[in-house]
């Protein structure tokens, strides 16, 4: 016989003969104590289906097929047995792992019973019993008879404690007055040492009931919590907190009038029965013994790290209630969330935000919808209209996480709720944008960075991508620009002027856009086509360039010299003498040993009448050019330094320098010329007769403006001498050939502009001497050539 | 010499009927036990079975050193005793809840697992039943185990198989009763 268990009838164990005192027998042979086995036991197929099992879980799970397969052969319904109690190994987890329940309510059957006595009260009738204790209807007969409720707590506490803290409060609890609280009157201690409390008797049905049961619309659900929201606010300013509103503490009762009244129960007896220093250990044994459901316990109570919990606590229970009434469910399941552990509760009520009550509503399943809408007595889509706005956000407002973000009071709360029905403003405005941004950035942190990092990512791509791509539209252009201004050159070499300037000229302007207008062409390039344009006498033409590709500020720069030399000879051949002069200035700077610049300026000044200016500029050309040997700039030197009778020049340096021009210039074109400019220097020094001869010599010269000016030398020289008579016939010659030939101020002067403004000075000089007055036709501007006179 | 003491030195006797004498002393000294507890203890005591089993140990014999084979024949005394008490406890406050002799007018909610426990409780007395007829030894481990809180190795010891064995047993009788619960 193969005993499986054969240890246990071994006489070293007699122990065992307890073990199956049920069953057991005594064998007297072997004064042991043996089990009565059934006979099944026998036939091996459960042995094998202990052995299999045994065998099989030790297994890993794949193989444990291969394994049954093999040792089972033909016997499917073995193989399914041990198949099964495979599958329950599998789903049985904690089962049987934890002692069994505790034996704690086993005490409140044999605990007070109807009829009896507790105190001075006596039990009529239970009506009520849960985790938290058993109430009982009871009369009181002294010293008043009337009936009560009397809760008598569930064991599992110290009385002593519970009766302590109930005495503390027990002042403050008889100060409350309200129609809509029902009072504590009494506690005390029944004779097995449980803690009781007598209140007012209240028979009526929880409020969310009596709605639904009423069938109540919203706003006399509203109607209904406001009164509510009063007794606690009442509780509150008489400083009694309730620690543990739900619907079950808060009955509606009918008046005889028949008016329903809702009524707030149990003040003051969550405070003495919750043990302030509750730890997680209790927590579990708390919420079966007192609180019954988490749901409507703030987040502060639930976390249990602060211990001060005050009025807001409540308003965020009576903020679930109003979730509970406008939708019919609590913002969470806890129930369902206390399966899953108190770390699970705690954690949804205090992080999780729960669903707007429109929100809660419209994702309700349609049957469920319809029976909570019934009980609102209005169509579901209008039921999601009340609710969404308004009073999604008062609700939510009681129900943030963060107490200081909660109403204040009760009374705001209702407040706000009276403001909805009246259609007011409400208070609980929508949080800020940048608070539900940041509150959608502490839950979603990687989100948000990985994000962020992407996002700066891509943007630093396109920012270097762009980058380059400007960078290589600009190789491409300035590429173009090259091959533009290349082309200009090379249309120039082959003498296509005209196509050359307007292919440079396109160039220019490309190259304006290109580098902006802050950076100016290369000088040389403007230089180019001034060059081109200006002998061509395109004036108009040439300012427009100059005024489209030359920036302001380029004129500072001495590269661009030779521009501002083309400029102001541009503008002054149009008579526009003011901006040539500022032109003709800044030439000083630049080239001030170069005989043009003061050909350029001492004509300018002498026609914008700058004449402190000019007697100043006069000696210093003579002192910079006294030993010039070119007879051109002699020539140009003695005229500018001479156009003035007064121009404070040193007469006889300037002769000298005459006298170089003639002595350089004889035999060569422009020896005539050279002639004048001599003439005018014997003038000035009072050689009449010599200047007189020169000037006849000089007035052959072919150009008209030589004419005109040896013409008025003439005539002043003759006059001086007393030939008035050939003195007033030169003038009239000389008055002829400006009158014929010199084109008007203003219009195109044309190249010759400097010596047409030398020879209407002179003709006027000449005028104011030989007929004492101004010569007709004079254009230039009044000039104060007689002070100039007085003055010598 | 206490009672209990007296009792179990009879026992030691191998008497069938002494053996049902000391379980019924475990009984009434348990019931005793718990219910002087729950009257008495500190706010949030939960009383648990098993430790109630050790404490009337102590009450009864009153020295941790006893010998050993005293201590275990105890304990699987107690744990037919627990499980009676238990069983009791649960089958009558089934009826009371069915029998709807009071108007429950709210508390409702906070009639928490009760229910669910005894009617769990029961299931597995009816199961634990079923396996005593087929594997009685394994049942008897359950028995040790859940309602003595018995370690394996006391386990073991007691009913002379290795430790591994005892561990084999509760293995399977825990997926037999399951299963046996989950069918029924």
């Amino acid at each position: 016989m193969s005993w499986p268990f054969q240890p246990l009838i071994s006489p070293v164990h007699r122990w065992g003969v307890v073990l199956n005192w049920q069953r057991g027998v005594y064998d007297e042979a072997r004064g042991t104590y043996v089990a009565s086995w059934p006979d099944d036991l026998m036939n091996g197929s459960e042995k094998t289906e202990l052995d299999l099992f045994t065998e099989a879980v030790q297994l890993p799970v794949e193989s444990r097929s291969a394994f049954l397969e093999a040792a089972c052969g033909g016997d499917a319904e073995l193989r399914a047995s041990v198949e099964a109690l495979l599958k329950a190994h599998v789903e049985s987890g904690e089962f049987l792992e934890q002692a069994p329940a505790e034996v704690k309510a086993q005490n409140a059957q044999p605990g007070e019973k109807v009829g009896e006595r507790v105190g001075r009260y006596k039990l009529l009738q239970q009506i009520g019993e849960g985790g938290c204790g058993v109430v009982f209807m009871a009369e009181q007969e002294e010293p008043v008879r009337r009936k009560v409720a009397i809760k008598i707590v569930k064991p599992g506490m110290d009385t002593k404690t519970v009766i302590a803290r109930f005495e503390a409060e027990r002042q403050a609890l008889a100060l409350m007055d309200h129609p809509n609280i029902a009072h504590v009157l009494d506690a005390g201690a029944t004779e097995s040492g449980r803690p009781y409390f007598v209140m007012e008797l209240v028979r009526g049905i929880k409020i969310t009931d009596h709605c639904d049961q009423s069938a109540l619309n919203t706003a006399a659900r509203l109607e209904m919590f406001l009164d509510v929201c009063d007794a606690v606010q009442h509780a509150h300013q008489k400083g009694i907190i309730h620690r543990d509103l739900k619907p079950s503490n808060i009955l509606v009762t009918t008046l005889p009038s028949g008016k329903p009244l809702a009524k707030v129960i149990d003040f003051g007896i969550a405070k003495a029965t919750t043990d302030q220093r509750l730890t997680d250990k209790t927590l579990f044994t708390a919420f079966e013994l007192l609180i019954g459901t988490p749901a409507y316990m703030s987040p502060e109570q639930a976390a249990l790290s602060s211990v001060d919990v005050d009025t807001r606590s409540d308003i965020y229970s009576l903020g679930v209630l109003l979730y509970e009434l406008l939708t019919g469910s609590t913002p969470f399941d806890t129930t369902e969330l206390l399966k899953r552990g108190l770390d699970e509760v705690r954690r949804v009520v205090c992080n999780v935000e729960p669903p707007r009550p429109s929100t809660r509503l419209s994702t309700l399943m349609a049957a469920d919808l319809t029976t909570v809408s019934r009980h609102r007595q209005v169509e579901p889509p209008r039921l999601i209209r009340d609710v969404r706005g308004d009073l999604d956000w008062i609700v939510m407002k009681a129900l943030e996480k963060d107490r200081a973000r909660r109403y204040p009071t009760v009374n705001g709360f209702a407040a706000d709720i009276r403001r909805h029905l009246a259609g007011e403003a409400i208070a609980a405005r929508p949080p800020s944008t940048l608070y539900r941004l940041k509150k959608l950035f502490t839950r979603n942190k990687l989100l948000f960075c990985s994000v962020g990092i992407i996002f700066l990512l891509l943007s630093t791509a396109l920012i270097v991508t762009s980058r380059l791509l400007i960078q290589e539209r600009f190789a491409r252009r300035q590429g173009d620009l090259f091959r533009m201004e290349a082309l200009a050159d090379k249309l120039e070499r082959e003498g296509r002027r005209d196509e050359a300037l307007h292919k440079r000229i396109e160039a220019l302007e490309v190259r304006a856009k290109l580098f902006g207008s802050e950076e100016p062409p290369p000088a040389e390039w403007l230089n180019n086509v001034m060059g081109t344009l200006v002998p061509q006498n395109q004036y108009d033409e040439a300012e427009t360039v100059l005024n489209k590709l030359l920036p302001p500020a380029a004129t500072r720069n001495p590269r661009f010299a030779d521009v501002i030399v083309f400029r102001a000879h541009i503008l002054a051949c149009r008579g526009k003498w003011a901006e040539a002069l500022a032109d003709a200035r800044l030439v000083l700077q630049y080239r001030p040993s170069e005989a043009n610049t003061y050909h350029t300026l001492a004509p300018l000044l002498v026609v914008t009448t700058n004449l402190e200016a000019y007697r100043e500029l006069c000696p210093k050309i003579v002192d910079r050019f006294r030993g010039v040997t070119d007879p051109s700039a002699a020539d140009k030197m003695v005229k500018d330094c001479l156009i003035l009778p007064d121009s404070g020049a040193d007469l006889l340096s300037v002769a000298a320098i005459a006298e170089t021009a003639v002595t350089a210039g004889k035999g060569m074109n422009m020896y005539r010329l050279c002639e004048f400019c001599k003439a005018l220097a014997e003038y000035r020094q009072g050689h009449w007769s010599e200047a007189i001869s020169l000037a006849t010599d000089a007035a052959q010269e072919s150009w008209p403006y030589a004419q005109g000016e040896s013409l008025a030398v003439l005539a002043m020289s003759e006059y001086r001498l007393n030939q008035v008579a050939d003195a007033r016939a030169d003038l009239a010659r000389c008055e002829q050939v400006v009158q014929e030939q010199m084109p008007r101020f203003g219009g195109i002067l044309g190249y010759d502009w400097r010596d047409w403004i030398i020879v209407q000075a002179l003709l006027d000089e000449a005028h104011d001497l030989i007929k004492g007055q101004t010569a007709p036709g004079k254009s230039l501007p009044p000039r104060q050539a007689g002070q100039g006179q007085k003055d010598e | 010499m206490s009672d209990a003491e007296s009792i179990m030195n009879a026992a030691q006797e191998v008497s069938p009927k002494a053996a049902d004498q000391l379980v019924q002393a475990v009984y009434q000294e348990l019931r005793r036990l718990a219910a002087s507890k729950l009257a008495k203890e500190a706010p949030g005591q939960t009383l648990q079975a098993t430790a109630l089993v050790h404490e009337a140990w102590l009450r009864l014999v009153g020295d941790e050193k006893r010998r050993f084979e005293d201590r275990t024949h105890f304990f699987a005394a107690a744990a037919e005793a627990m499980r009676r008490i238990l069983i009791e406890r649960a089958r009558r406050r089934r009826a009371v809840r069915h029998g709807g002799e009071y108007e429950r007018v709210y508390l409702e909610e906070d009639m928490l697992a009760g229910p669910a426990d005894d009617e769990q409780l029961l299931a597995l007395n009816d199961a634990l039943q079923k396996l005593e007829l087929k594997h009685p030894i394994q049942a008897q481990v359950v028995k040790f185990r859940y309602f003595a809180g018995m370690s394996n190795a006391e386990i073991a010891e007691l009913i002379g198989v290795s430790l591994s064995t005892v561990k084999n047993y509760w293995v399977f009788s825990k997926a037999w009763l399951f299963r046996e619960i989950k069918r029924g």
